[in-house]
């Protein structure tokens, strides 16, 4: 089941503590890491953690997220092809 | 300028692999593991992955019991070391101290205290008495009759590396004539937790520099070198073992857990050593590799490997799948490798390796085998990209490492946060539930800081950052060392981290507060935000932590390591150490524990046209017990001239149990000076804690600069440790 863009954003705003922006203002297909938001690998542990509190999806290996951590869209597909049903 | 090196006449170990160097070595080069399923405390994930604990019974071993795991640890490897060197200190007097690499302290024991708490709703709190890094510098002093310079450095991964260079330094500029010098570190629920949360361990056992290694592997241990001066080892007919010829210290200034990836700062490193050392890259006939097994370290380490050696990398290998990652021990058991290798001219394995890395395209050796070394060098890289390299030689070699000169400091600038006004602090679960007064700093103004720096850093790391930037602006073209201490580090992101690991059973970690949680983190960050690439170091020794940086700095200023160097000490109040403190009945209404941070910008004081004030002694070492303040004074003296002194600034008006040592050491100076010196106090502004003899120092440079006054600055720790320091106008 494919989720809310919108509701991965604040998610994700809260998790990593990101100041002065909303989920607005994140486009879902701009680069999370590097240039974008400027998010670095212990952002991605955070998002590692969050996949695992809330979507129940466990990640052992941080190669395995790193295609789904591009963009918020590919972290919400990844999300609905992973998430256990 | 005249060459000389320190030697080693002693070497202990304890390890997973073995105790002992025979055991190691036999271990080693069987090229097997110590690695084996966890037992010292329960994993509920990750309990199956092999970790390189040590299953003996310590106490059955002789260990004194009133003491941390990692201060056991410590005590066993300078038994040994002790004893592989034939020295007694009886007649060293304020000549043999120590200086160790400790990261994890007592956290393990400490922990104990708080796994109880949170499961069962109460517990004494005895086990955090040793909490502290420093315990295990005071705990060897103690029994082993030390009253020489004793010094803690916690840089994480780095730290004994940066013991041993350190330690060659003290007796190299002749403060010192034999030093215990390595480190100690035990497992943890704190770094077993963090370092899976950062997905870096490998659960089949570390592969270091193998083309499927997937992390590393953890470990604990202790390893000490008895480091002499050359004079000295052969005065007592010592036999010597090896040379420590080079020692390089830098920063990556580059991230808080990710190296530089073109391992800049390990070529820095590595080059530093071989500047001191005064030999090119080809004399180095071996290796020991930082080699973690981690994806992004071992890639890094030997694309710099790759640069220092133009391509003609020597034989190396990574001991770490014998061992594990015994983190602040580790630089000190792989010197105990690289001194061993140099004595029986025998190049240790690198058990784990199958597969060549097309990415590395290198092969570290796979087998023990023999080979002629004369020269052989000691990476270790450590979190906030803080690197160490040592080279240890053949006895038969020359000395190498030239004795730096002494020369004149002065403060450039100074920053300061706090003492704020006194504020009352909460207790909340799952402590007992209270409240307490305390000096505190307030709410941080952190507009200037960027918006990682605003949502990512501690408070503590703010701190540090902002003082520093207060003391000294960014230049790039400038050498810039830091040694930013602290007592006791990023409280609340290390108690909030295992809190949380221990309450949900290791599930949701939380990945960007371990990082935090290293004592070297405020120095780290502070690095990054100058771009400062020079030694990068984290002293944490109680009272005089402070003091310790300002050693440091002025030791890489002498050495021409640095242009400037950034000095300091951060320390923060949360609810566990106001909780701890209260049961212990450390404060009361008059004595308040107090939290701040204080940098200083040093540099060579003829580099300078008005600096703030002139520092013109510091003196590092340990009280004896009964305490005598004669011998105090008299010690004071042998460093500063008193003559030239008119105000005694002292650490008292803190920790009752000191106050009456402070007034004896007062009174016993005026009968040694012939005059009535000024006696001023600082902590009845600041409120007790351990980086609070910075704030004695800013209010010395203020004094000296606007009143042109000589200070002295004198500072007793509760667990033995003492500092001078002499501040001018």
């Amino acid at each position: 089941m494919q989720i809310s863009t919108h509701e991965l954003k604040s998610k994700i705003i809260e998790s990593l503590k990101l100041q002065d922006i909303t989920p607005e203002q994140i486009d879902d297909d701009a680069p999370l890491f590097g240039t974008g938001l400027g998010l670095d690998s212990i952002d991605a542990l955070e998002l590692v953690v969050l996949l695992e509190k809330d979507y129940g999806i466990v990640i052992k290996d941080i190669e395995e997220g790193r295609p789904a951590f591009r963009s918020v869209r590919t972290l919400a597909d990844f999300i609905a092809a992973k998430r256990p049903q | 300028m005249a060459a000389r090196s320190p030697v080693i006449t002693g070497l202990g170990i304890v390890s997973a692999a073995g105790f002992g160097t025979e055991e190691v070595w036999s271990m080693l080069a069987a090229g097997a593991s110590g690695l084996k399923p966890l037992t010292l405390f329960q994993s509920p994930r990750y309990g199956k992955i092999p970790v390189g604990e040590i299953q003996r019974d310590l106490i059955a071993l002789g260990v004194p019991t009133r003491s941390s795991r990692s201060d056991k640890l410590g005590w066993l490897a300078a038994r040994e070391a002790i004893a592989d060197a034939k020295i007694n200190f009886q007649n060293s007097g304020d000549r043999a101290g120590i200086l160790l690499g400790t990261s994890v302290g007592g956290s393990y024991d400490s922990e104990l205290f708080l796994a109880t708490l949170i499961k069962r709703g109460k517990m004494r709190a005895r086990p955090t008495r040793f909490h502290e890094c420093s315990t295990t510098v005071d705990f060897i002093a103690d029994s082993f009759g030390l009253y020489g310079p004793g010094m803690a450095i916690a840089t994480a991964c780095s730290s004994s590396a940066l013991a041993i260079a350190q330690a060659a330094e003290m007796i190299l500029s002749c403060e010192a004539d034999v030093m215990l010098a390595g480190g100690a570190d035990s497992l943890s629920r704190m770094t077993w937790g963090g370092f899976h949360s950062l997905l870096l361990v490998d659960s089949a056992g570390c592969r270091p520099f193998d083309a499927t290694r997937g992390g590393m592997s953890l470990g604990e241990g202790a390893a000490i070198l008895v480091l002499e001066s050359e004079e000295n080892a052969r005065r007592r007919g010592a036999k010597i073992l090896a040379r420590l010829s080079g020692w390089g210290m830098s920063c990556d200034a580059y991230h808080a857990t990710a190296p530089h990836p073109q391992g800049a700062g390990a070529t820095m490193a590595m080059q530093s050593a071989l500047r001191r050392a005064g030999l090119e890259p080809s004399a180095i006939d071996y290796v020991n590799a930082h080699g973690t097994g981690t994806r992004d370290n071992d890639i890094a380490e030997t694309i710099a490997l790759k640069t220092v050696f133009h391509n003609r990398v020597p034989p190396f290998s990574s001991t770490k799948r014998i061992f594990g990652h015994a983190l602040a021990a580790s630089g000190a058991m792989e010197a105990v490798v690289c001194i061993e290798a140099l004595r029986r001219q025998e190049l240790p394995p690198n058990p784990g390796f199958t597969k060549c890395d097309p990415a590395i395209g290198l092969e570290p050796v796979v087998e023990l085998r023999h080979a002629p070394l004369t020269h052989v060098m000691s990476n270790s890289f450590g979190f906030g990209g803080n690197n160490g390299v040592l080279i240890f030689s053949t006895p038969e070699t020359l000395p190498r490492a030239v004795v730096p000169e002494k020369i004149k400091i002065a403060v450039g600038g100074i920053g300061v946060i706090g003492p704020g006004a006194v504020v009352i602090k909460e207790i909340t679960a799952p402590l007992p539930p209270g409240r307490g007064p305390v000096f505190s700093c307030g709410a941080l103004d952190t507009t200037t800081l960027n918006p990682n720096q605003r949502r990512r850093l501690s408070r503590l790391q703010q701190m540090a950052l902002i003082t520093a930037r207060q003391s000294h602006a960014p230049d790039p073209a400038q050498r810039v060392a830091i040694a930013i201490g602290t007592g006791l580090g990023c409280l609340e992101d290390a108690g909030t981290f295992i809190e949380n690991l221990v309450a949900k059973d290791e599930r949701e970690p939380m990945p960007s507060r371990f990082p935090n949680s290293v004592h070297n983190s405020p120095a780290g960050q502070v690095a990054i935000d100058q771009a400062a690439r020079g030694m990068n170091s984290a002293p944490t020794v109680g009272e005089i932590t402070f003091e310790c940086a300002l050693w440091q700095g002025i030791s890489q200023l002498a050495n021409g390591e640095a242009d400037c160097a950034l000095v300091g000490a951060a320390d923060e109040v949360d609810k566990y150490l106001l909780s701890i403190g209260q049961r212990w009945g450390a404060w009361d209404d008059k004595i308040m524990p107090g939290e701040g941070a204080v940098v200083a910008s040093i540099t060579n004081a003829e580099k300078i046209s008005s600096p703030l004030a002139r520092v013109t002694a510091v003196k590092l070492g340990r009280w004896r017990k009964p305490f005598d303040a004669g011998r105090e004074a008299d010690w004071i003296a042998s460093a500063v001239d008193l003559s030239k002194v008119e105000v005694f600034m002292s650490g008292a008006k803190g920790f009752r149990q000191l106050e009456p040592m402070y007034e004896a050491v007062a009174a016993a100076l005026w009968e040694r000076a012939g005059k009535k010196l000024e006696h001023q106090t600082y902590k009845q502004l600041c409120g007790e804690f351990h980086a609070a003899s910075a704030f004695g120092f800013s209010l010395a440079v203020k004094l000296a600069h606007e009143k042109k006054c000589s200070m002295l600055l004198y500072t007793l720790s509760q667990r033995g440790a003492k500092a001078v320091c002499c501040i001018q106008p």
